[in-house]
C-alpha cells in the first residue's frame, strides 16, 4: 500500500542526544532534519547536525522547548511536513499533538486522544482492567478534593498498608509518597497533592498498594494505523535512583519464556484496547511471587529504546516515521520477541556521584566516547560545549551489546574505562562501581535496591584511588606544570574572582 | 623543578628533572622514570617505567583544585605554594576534618524547595540541610561535618543564584 503521507522534512521539537538520534534516522531515510534551539543551545550538537535550525526563545524550557506556538512557527518557516517530539518536553502533551494535527503537520507519535487517555493514571488503569490485564490493587478513581480525612483513611484501609499516594498526572516519582502507617496518611496525601499541583498543574491523587520488592519490567511496542500491534522482548529497568532509571537492559534475567509470552500479550492487549499507534511502552511491576501488574503506559519513544534496537536489529525511530506515513508494520512478531544477545544501557549524567549526585554543569573540556565492538554511544555532547543548567543533565547513553549478559557486563566495564570526560563530573565512576557489585552481576535486584545500597554506603567515594594511582596523579600534575608554564602559574595562584564568592562555590560543591 | 603537591590528603615533595621526552621524577625521594607526551591542553600520555597511563588534568568545576584522571579514576590534586603557604580557597583533606565555619552555598541557580534545619540546631556530618531544585532534580545540600547551625539564609520557595550563601555551620 502506498504511504498516505509524504514526509520530506521533520521538525524535531527537542534537544540534546534524542534530537541527534532522530536526525540520524531522518538522514538514513532521505528526510531533512530541522532543529530548534533555545538561547543557551545555539552551539549544541543537535543544531550543528541538522539541515536547518530555528531559534525558539530563552533558555528556560517554558520559554522555548515548551512553547507550542514557537515550535509551530518554526515548522511553518521551515516548510516541515511532520514533527517529532522526542521524549520529555511536549512528547506526552495531547494539546501539542492536536495543535500539530490542526496545523496540517503529521505528529510522529500516537493520537492526541491516546496521549490524553493514557496520560491519566486512573484512566490508564481502567483501560488495562478492561483489557483483562491485572493492575496493582488501588483506588479506581482519584480521591475527591473535598474527601474528609476519615473517608480517606477508610479508602486506604481497603487497599492495605504499605501504600503509595500517587499523582494522577504523575511521573518520575513526583507527587508520590509511601505511607507505612495510618498515622502518616493525611500528611502524605496533603504533601502529594501540593507537589502534584505544582509539578503537573493537577493536584488529583489516588492510592496504590506498594509491592515490597518488585522489579520494573516494561514492554516496548509498535502499533500501525491498520490495527497491527507488535510487542517486543521486555526491558528490565529496576536499577533506579530516586524513581529515575539509571540502567536498563534486555532481556530480563527474571523473565522466563512463559512469563515473557504473558507480559507481552498483556501489553499488546492494552495497546489494542486503546487503538494505539506509533511507539509506546507498557510498564509493569513484577512481584517476587512472579505475578505482574500494569503500572502505566508511556505514549512516546523512551530514553532506553536503544537496548531494544540492539537485540532486535530494528530502528524504532525509523518505524515511528514509517508508521506516521501510513506504512504497514511488517515486523515478524516472533523475531520481535526473540532477542539476539543481551544489551545494557547506562545513562551518563553530568552529576557528581561522590557528592550525593549533585548536578555538575559547566564546560566540557575533553570528551572521548568509548567505541569498538558492541558499543553504542548516543550523545548530544561534545568538547567545548557547556552542560546547561536548564535541562536534564544527561549527556549520553552508553549501550553495550554482547552475546550474553555476562559478556555484556564485561564489555560495559571495558567501555566505562574508555570514557574520557574532563571539565565536568560524570556518573561514570558510579557505574564502574555498580558493574562490580555481586547483586548487579548476578541480577539480584529490585526497584529499591540501588537506593538501599546508596543509603548504606553513606556517601563513600565510588572509586578510591590506590596508592599507585595517587603517585601517577602527582607525577601527572607535576609534569603538567613542568610542560606548560602557564598551567603551573594557574595551578599555584588563586584566580582573580572575588575571593568570598570563590570560597562559597568551592565549599558548596564539596 | 620542585612542587609541593597534595594528593589524598597527604602532601608530597615532587622533584622533576627533564631530559628530552624523559623525566626523572622523585616523590618524597622515591624515583620514577617517566616518558611523557602532551596530547593536548588537558591530556598527557605517561609511561612510568613500562606502565602506560592516559591522564587528563583539568580544573574542577570550582576554580581549584585540579582533577587528575588516571584512566577514569578521578584524583583531587592541589598544588601548595613552595613556601608551604596554603592558597586561599583550598580546603583540607577530602574528609574535611578542618575547623572553622562551614559555609554552604548554592552550587547552581535554582529554587529552595525545603529548609531542613533551624538556627541553633546541632547537625552531624552528611545531614541534609537544604533541598534545592535545579536541573529538573531535587538536590540535597548536606553538612560536611558535625556542628551547630549559626545562620540560615535560605527560605522555602526562594530562587537563588549560584554561590548564594544558604547556611553557615559553626
Amino acid at each position: 500500500m502506498a504511504p498516505s503521507f509524504i514526509v520530506k522534512k521533520i521538525l524535531i521539537a527537542n534537544r540534546g542526544e534524542i534530537a541527534v538520534r532522530i536526525s540520524r534516522a531522518c538522514r538514513e531515510m532521505g528526510i531533512s532534519p530541522v532543529a530548534v534551539y533555545s538561547e543557551c543551545d545555539r552551539a549544541a550538537l543537535h543544531v550543528r547536525y541538522a539541515d536547518e535550525a530555528y531559534a525558539i526563545g530563552p533558555s528556560a524550557p517554558r520559554d522555548s522547548y515548551l512553547r507550542i506556538d514557537r515550535l509551530l512557527d518554526a515548522a511553518r518557516a521551515a516548510g516541515a511536513d511532520a514533527v517529532h517530539p522526542g521524549y520529555g518536553f511536549l512528547a506526552e502533551n495531547a494539546d501539542f499533538a492536536a495543535a500539530c494535527r490542526d496545523a496540517g503537520l503529521t505528529f510522529i507519535g500516537p493520537t492526541p486522544e491516546a496521549i490524553a487517555l493514557m496520560g491519566s493514571k486512573t484512566a490508564a488503569r481502567a483501560a488495562a482492567i478492561k483489557a483483562g490485564v491485572p493492575v496493582v490493587p488501588g483506588t479506581e478513581d482519584p480521591l475527591a478534593a473535598d474527601l474528609a480525612d476519615d473517608e480517606i483513611a477508610r479508602a486506604a484501609e481497603r487497599i492495605g498498608y504499605p501504600l503509595l499516594v500517587k499523582a494522577v498526572a504523575g511521573g518520575g516519582g513526583k507527587g508520590m509518597r509511601t505511607v507505612t502507617a495510618p498515622a502518616d496518611l493525611a500528611g502524605a496525601v496533603r504533601a502529594a497533592r501540593s507537589e502534584a499541583g505544582s509539578a503537573f498543574g493537577d493536584a488529583a491523587v489516588y492510592f496504590e498498594r506498594r509491592l515490597t520488592r518488585p522489579r520494573h519490567i516494561e514492554v516496548q511496542l509498535l502499533g500501525d494505523q491498520h490495527g497491527t500491534v507488535v510487542p517486543f522482548v521486555e526491558r528490565e529497568c529496576s536499577i533506579q535512583r530516586r524513581h529515575q532509571k539509571v540502567v536498563e537492559e534486555t532481556p530480563s534475567l527474571a523473565v522466563s519464556p512463559a512469563l515473557r509470552a504473558a507480559m507481552t500479550s498483556s501489553a499488546a492487549a492494552v495497546a489494542r484496547a486503546v487503538g494505539y499507534t506509533s511507539a509506546g511502552t507498557i510498564e509493569f511491576l513484577l512481584d517476587e511471587d512472579g505475578r505482574f501488574y500494569f503500572l502505566e503506559m508511556n505514549t512516546r519513544l523512551q530514553v532506553e529504546h536503544p537496548v531494544t534496537e540492539m537485540v532486535t536489529g530494528l530502528d524504532l525511530v525509523r518505524w515511528q516515521i514509517a508508521i506516521a506515513r501510513g506504512e504497514r508494520l511488517d515486523v515478524d512478531p516472533a523475531s520481535a520477541l526473540t532477542p539476539t544477545g543481551h544489551a545494557i544501557e547506562c545513562r551518563i549524567y553530568a552529576e557528581d556521584p561522590d557528592n550525593n549526585f549533585l548536578p555538575s554543569p559547566g564546560r566540557i573540556l575533553q570528551l572521548r566516547a568509548p567505541a569498538g565492538p558492541g558499543i553504542r554511544d548516543d550523545s548530544g555532547a561534545t568538547a567545548g560545549l557547556d552542560v546547561p543548567i536548564f535541562y536534564d543533565p544527561m549527556i549520553s547513553k552508553l549501550i553495550a551489546w554482547a552475546e550474553d549478559r555476562p559478556r555484556a557486563v564485561v564489555r560495559m566495564r571495558r567501555a566505562l574505562g574508555e570514557y574520557l570526560v574532563a571539565g565536568i563530573k560524570t556518573t561514570v565512576p558510579f557505574f564502574t562501581w555498580l558493574f562490580a557489585q555481586p547483586e548487579f552481576i548476578e541480577g539480584r535486584f529490585h526497584t529499591a535496591y540501588l537506593d538501599e545500597v546508596l543509603k548504606a554506603r553513606n556517601g563513600r567515594p565510588f572509586v578510591e584511588p590506590s596508592a599507585d594511582v595517587e603517585d601517577v596523579a602527582a607525577i601527572a600534575a607535576a609534569l603538567h606544570a613542568a610542560l606548560s608554564p602557564r598551567a603551573a602559574a594557574a595551578g599555584s595562584t588563586a584566580p582573580a574572582a572575588r575571593p568570598w564568592k570563590t570560597q562559597a562555590r568551592v565549599e558548596g560543591l564539596r | 623543578m620542585q612542587y609541593e603537591i597534595e594528593v589524598g590528603g597527604r602532601r608530597r615533595h615532587v622533584v622533576v628533572h627533564r631530559e628530552g621526552d624523559r623525566f626523572d621524577v622523585s616523590i618524597d625521594g622515591r624515583p620514577f622514570q617517566v616518558n611523557a607526551v602532551r596530547i593536548d591542553a588537558q591530556v598527557l600520555s605517561l609511561i612510568v617505567g613500562a606502565a602506560s597511563f592516559e591522564v587528563t588534568v583539568a580544573p574542577d568545576a570550582a576554580p581549584a583544585p585540579l582533577i587528575v584522571r588516571v584512566g577514569t579514576t578521578p584524583v583531587v590534586v592541589e598544588f601548595q605554594g613552595l613556601n608551604g603557604r596554603r592558597r586561599f580557597g583550598q580546603r583540607g583533606d577530602p574528609a574535611d576534618v578542618g575547623t572553622g565555619p562551614q559555609r554552604i552555598a548554592a552550587p547552581m541557580p535554582g529554587k529552595i524547595v525545603r529548609v531542613l534545619v533551624k538556627t541553633g540546631e546541632a547537625v552531624v556530618a552528611r545531614q541534609p540541610l537544604v533541598v534545592v531544585e535545579a536541573m529538573k532534580m531535587e538536590n540535597e545540600l548536606r553538612a560536611r561535618r558535625d556542628g551547630t547551625i549559626a545562620e540560615v539564609h535560605a527560605k522555602e520557595g526562594q530562587s537563588v543564584e549560584a554561590g548564594a550563601l544558604l547556611v553557615v555551620i559553626q
